[in-house]
């Protein structure tokens, strides 16, 4: 096995940040579930690949928090689509996830890559 | 939480929306993809399935989305319930015998908790009834006697571990000027008293300190039954006044209806510190308890060094003859529920014992029955079931059935307890207040789904260790179905026999004390023998000569009436509780230390009772009329106390009993008889110690008048009722009742539970019956081929029989010695429901242990005659 990561292999979502990243996708504007995959894949310049199988059910479980909430509307383009908006509740966890999450990187970074 | 919520709301009404919506959804973003690989270009086939391709599994999405609204536990654990019904449906009989098994253990468990609970366990009706301690004083001899007022007055108001202290005395006043005079129950108490035990006032006022201090004016307060029998009901009774005893007391208040304290019908409430002069000496006692209310933490250890610190003080500061006397307190609970609680104890253990029965019955059933299942639970390992997942289900299955079985067994327990409450003697307090609570529903529930797990794990212990291969091969249960198996069956049948053994010997004990209690010497002639119960008002017959003259006038009166032999005049009639104890000694015998003073029941007769009642005379003489007031103080003592203290009852006679011992005041008297020894306590008490004086020198105003019949004793009551009446209409009669109705009463507990017990006894054999021939029966069908060829190459049926015989025989074996051991070591506990046998008893011992082996040989007997007619020919072909 090599020890060096294939830089055309993309990464895999780590556990529980699937969530937070959807609550960042959805700070601006709400979306819905295809226009968050593609934020997210854009935004982490292909870095992450979004799989539908975790997408959903990541959406219903912040749904049942009332962290997100959902509505039927017309897409720009003029189709129907579902789309999410943060909640009140939902942008404040936002607030304490982003913070926590960039605390952890940072950590991981030092860790990793001490600047001697 | 919030997520459970949505979780619950989505699971009851939005399941099907939400799976529409979400393939709507996906849908929606199947279409933006696809739409969008058409504007790239691409043809429409082409991207709708480029679309499906970048997409992924859309079904297995959707599952995914849905199971995170779902409770997957519950779903599988419903899911397993669903399939142990249809396990159920499936064999009936089976589960019909594992169902009524189930529910004659739980249901007769859970009667008996319901009477435990209510007896025992239940916090008493009072506020904090569960820190309420009942107080008496304690000596090296007797703990719970009374307490003096002096010593009770330190302890209220000295004591730092009790938030409230009240005391009552119990009296019976007689009264007058409303009819008829009738005798009437008090409770002299403090004023504290009713805020303690949390009595309200449904008329008037209760007592205040003004109402209990000396000197105080008469008042009383009437309970809710006395004021509607005795006093019309009318509202406006409050301030009029009621003349009890000759002493009029103004009524300031009616209680609430249902209050009552202890077991004790009571018609009115008096102050008691109103007399509290009378008391002079921190020894002067009476009959006065206290009740106590502990402070919130408090225990009653400390309680009792507290008072029992105030005692010791009190004997340095006010030192007196009882300096020795220390302070008694019990929970109240414990008191009230008194002497009940080793019977109800028993009950309860043996009823526990017939749930083991039941459920190692269950058990071995289920385990039968997960061998003949070893192909189906293969199968399910093969194809992929964890041995936890396997586990739960089966456990489940097993559940199921034990809460049916739990569910009737509650309507069993409804049933039996109504029985039960209809059946028990009237003097277990509490009992009729059992029910079906919630306690005890919480109970039932516990043991159902404990004996589910209990009797489900062996199964489930041996499905874990299925061998595949084999089972999916044989698919059939053989004797290769499991040596373990084998040997847990064994098991079980051994512990089964033990504990039926131990039953059997318990009831068996039971009975033969009942029978020898029915048939025990009541020391007197309980036949045509009929007690009238009297009290004299005190008003009217406060001299000794008129209440001689009274006794005097009626005996001689109801001599005359035709049907009645013979009068006697004794204070407590035998069967009827003791007249109280107190301590002598015996002047012509060296003096006893403090510590050492011996106690004797005392009791009061005139010179024709032990003649009315054919009491034997021992020795010596009867009382007669030369023992007359003022001249030589004589007794008479019962043949216990003579052997107490001479080897020969004769050698007592002319010696002298000094009443209270050498440290007590009291009279001296001398012996004139010794009589044969009468059960004061009922035919099940102990013959105790008791001496008599004769009435013409202690006349007591409260007497039995005793007839001696020549016919039914019942015809005389109406005679013996105008006689009464005749003499002085304001003498109430207490009680009117033949000894053999009297004596018959005390029994009543005791036949309680003996019946009670035969019947657990009963159903332990009849399940044990049950098991040992599933068990055996399951033996031989697992080695139906073996004893095939065995036959086919020339074994004889009498070498079967011994073979199959051997095994239960050695299993009824084992159980016996098991059981035998088991009952032996606890007879000790038995001790005090025992009479007139020993609780070590070898002979019972060895009946039951027949019983056992011939309901074992009975139950073995189906299985084994099988097992010798098994048709060799047909078996093998048919293998």
């Amino acid at each position: 096995m090599s020890t060096v990561d294939n830089p055309l292999q993309r990464l895999e979502l780590l556990q529980g940040t699937l969530e937070v990243l959807i609550l960042r996708s959805l700070q601006a504007t709400p979306n819905h579930a295809y226009g968050i995959s593609q934020f997210l894949e854009r935004q982490s310049e292909f870095e992450f690949l979004v799989d539908n199988g975790s997408l959903y059910p990541a959406l219903q479980r912040l749904l049942q928090r009332r962290w997100i909430s959902s509505q039927w509307k017309k897409s720009p383009n003029g189709r129907r689509a579902k789309y999410y908006r943060l909640t009140p509740l939902g942008r404040t966890q936002l607030v304490a996830a982003k913070s926590k999450w960039m605390r952890f990187v940072e950590a991981m970074a030092r860790v990793l890559a001490p600047q001697r | 939480m919030r997520e459970w919520w949505s979780k619950i709301c989505r699971a009851l009404h939005f399941r099907s929306g939400l799976d529409r919506d979400l393939s709507d959804e996906m849908q929606a973003h199947l279409d933006l993809m696809t739409a969008e690989n058409i504007e790239r270009g691409m043809p429409p086939t082409e991207a709708r399935a480029a679309a499906r391709r970048a997409f992924g599994n859309v079904t297995s999405t959707q599952e995914k989305a849905r199971e995170s609204w779902q409770f997957p536990r519950l779903e599988t654990i419903l899911q397993d319930i669903r399939y142990g019904l249809r396990g159920i449906r499936k064999s009936p009989s089976f589960s019909l015998v594992v169902i009524l098994t189930l529910a004659l253990g739980i249901g007769a468990n859970t009667a008996i908790f319901s009477v435990v609970y209510s007896v025992l366990l239940r916090p008493l009706p009072y506020p904090h009834g569960e820190r309420l301690v009942w107080l008496g004083e304690s000596t090296a001899k007797a703990s719970g006697i009374s307490i003096t007022w002096i010593n009770f007055e330190h302890w209220r108001h000295d004591n730092d571990s009790f938030e409230n202290m009240a005391a009552f005395a119990g009296e019976d006043l007689t009264l007058t000027g409303r009819g008829d005079a009738v005798l009437t129950h008090e409770w002299l108490v403090t004023s504290g008293f009713f805020q303690l035990i949390g009595a309200r006032p449904a008329l008037g006022r209760l007592f205040t300190d003004r109402d209990d201090t000396p000197g105080a004016a008469p008042t009383v307060v009437a309970t809710a039954d006395c004021w509607q029998r005795k006093l019309g009901g009318d509202s406006n009774v409050v301030g009029e006044s009621v003349v009890l005893d000759g002493t009029s007391y103004q009524i300031i208040g009616v209680l609430n209806p249902g209050f009552q304290f202890q077991m004790r019908p009571v018609d009115f409430y008096l102050p008691i510190g109103r007399n509290a002069n009378a008391h002079h000496k921190r020894s002067d006692h009476g009959n006065m308890r206290a009740v106590g209310l502990l402070k919130p933490g408090a225990t009653l250890t400390q309680a009792r060094t507290n008072l029992d610190a105030i005692m010791q003080r009190l004997a340095l500061s006010d030192p007196g003859p009882e300096d020795d006397h220390r302070a008694y307190a019990a929970y109240f609970t414990e008191v009230m529920a008194g002497d009940v609680r080793t019977t109800l104890l028993v009950l309860m253990s043996a009823v526990g014992l017939v749930l083991i029965i039941a459920c190692a019955n269950v058990a071995s059933l289920l385990l039968v029955r997960s061998t003949a299942r070893a192909r189906e639970i293969a199968i399910r390992v093969a194809i992929g079931a964890g041995r936890a997942r396997l586990a739960r289900q089966l456990l489940t299955e097993n559940i199921v059935i034990a809460v049916i079985g739990g569910a009737l067994g509650l309507f069993l327990a409804g049933w039996s307890l109504r029985m039960l409450i209809l059946i028990g003697p009237r003097d277990i307090p509490r009992l009729t207040e059992a029910t079906l609570d919630l306690p005890v529903l919480l109970f039932a529930a516990v043991i159902s789904v404990a004996v589910g797990l209990l009797a489900g794990l062996a199964p489930v212990w041996n499905a874990g260790k299925v061998d595949l291969t084999t089972a999916l091969k044989e698919g059939s249960p053989t004797a290769s179905a499991g040596k373990r198996g084998e040997a847990f069956r064994s098991t079980l049948v051994i512990a089964e026999i033990a504990i039926t053994l131990m039953l059997s010997f318990v009831s068996g004990l039971l009975v033969r004390s009942l029978i020898a209690a029915q048939h025990a010497d009541p020391g007197f002639d309980p036949q045509n023998l009929l007690a009238i119960e009297l009290q004299l008002p005190e008003s009217r017959y406060g001299s000794a000569d008129s209440v001689r003259e009274y006794y005097g006038q009626l005996s001689q009166n109801l001599r005359a009436e035709p049907g009645v032999d013979d009068v006697g005049l004794v204070m407590c009639p035998p069967g009827a509780g003791d007249c109280g104890d107190y301590w002598y000694s015996i002047l012509e015998k060296p003096t006893p230390t403090r510590d050492d003073v011996p106690l004797s029941l005392f009791n009061i007769a005139d010179a024709s009772y032990f003649r009315a009642a054919r009491m034997r005379l021992l020795a010596g003489r009867n009382f007669n009329e030369s023992d007359r007031a003022g001249g030589l103080r004589v007794t008479m003592i019962n043949e216990r106390l003579a052997r107490q203290e001479w080897p020969d009852p004769r050698l007592a006679l002319g010696q002298h009993l000094k009443v209270g011992g050498p440290y007590m005041e009291g009279p001296t008297l001398e012996i004139i008889g010794v009589l044969a020894n009468v059960s004061q306590e009922g035919l099940d008490g102990e013959r105790s110690p008791t001496f008599y004086y004769a009435f013409s020198q202690k006349p007591d105003s409260a007497m039995v008048v005793t007839l001696r019949t020549n016919g039914d004793p019942a015809q005389c009551m109406n005679a013996a009722r105008r006689q009464v009446s005749a003499l002085d209409r304001n003498v109430p009669i207490q009680s009117l009742r033949t000894a053999e109705d009297w004596l018959g009463a005390t029994l009543q507990r005791r036949r309680f539970a003996t019946l009670l017990l035969g019947l657990f006894g009963g159903l332990a054999m009849l399940l044990a019956a049950v098991g040992i021939y599933g068990v055996l029966n399951y033996w031989v069908s697992a080695r139906q081929r073996e004893i095939a060829i065995r036959l086919a190459v020339g074994a004889q049926r009498s070498t079967i029989m011994r073979w199959a015989g051997l095994h239960a025989t050695r299993l009824a074996v084992i159980g016996i010695v098991l059981g035998t051991l088991g009952a032996w070591s606890a007879a000790r506990w038995l001790e005090s429901l025992v009479f007139g046998v020993k609780a070590h008893n070898p002979l019972m011992m060895f009946l039951a242990g027949g019983a056992v082996m011939a309901i074992a040989a009975l139950a073995a007997s189906i299985p084994l005659w099988r097992a010798t007619h098994t048709d060799a020919v047909r078996n093998l072909r048919e293998a």
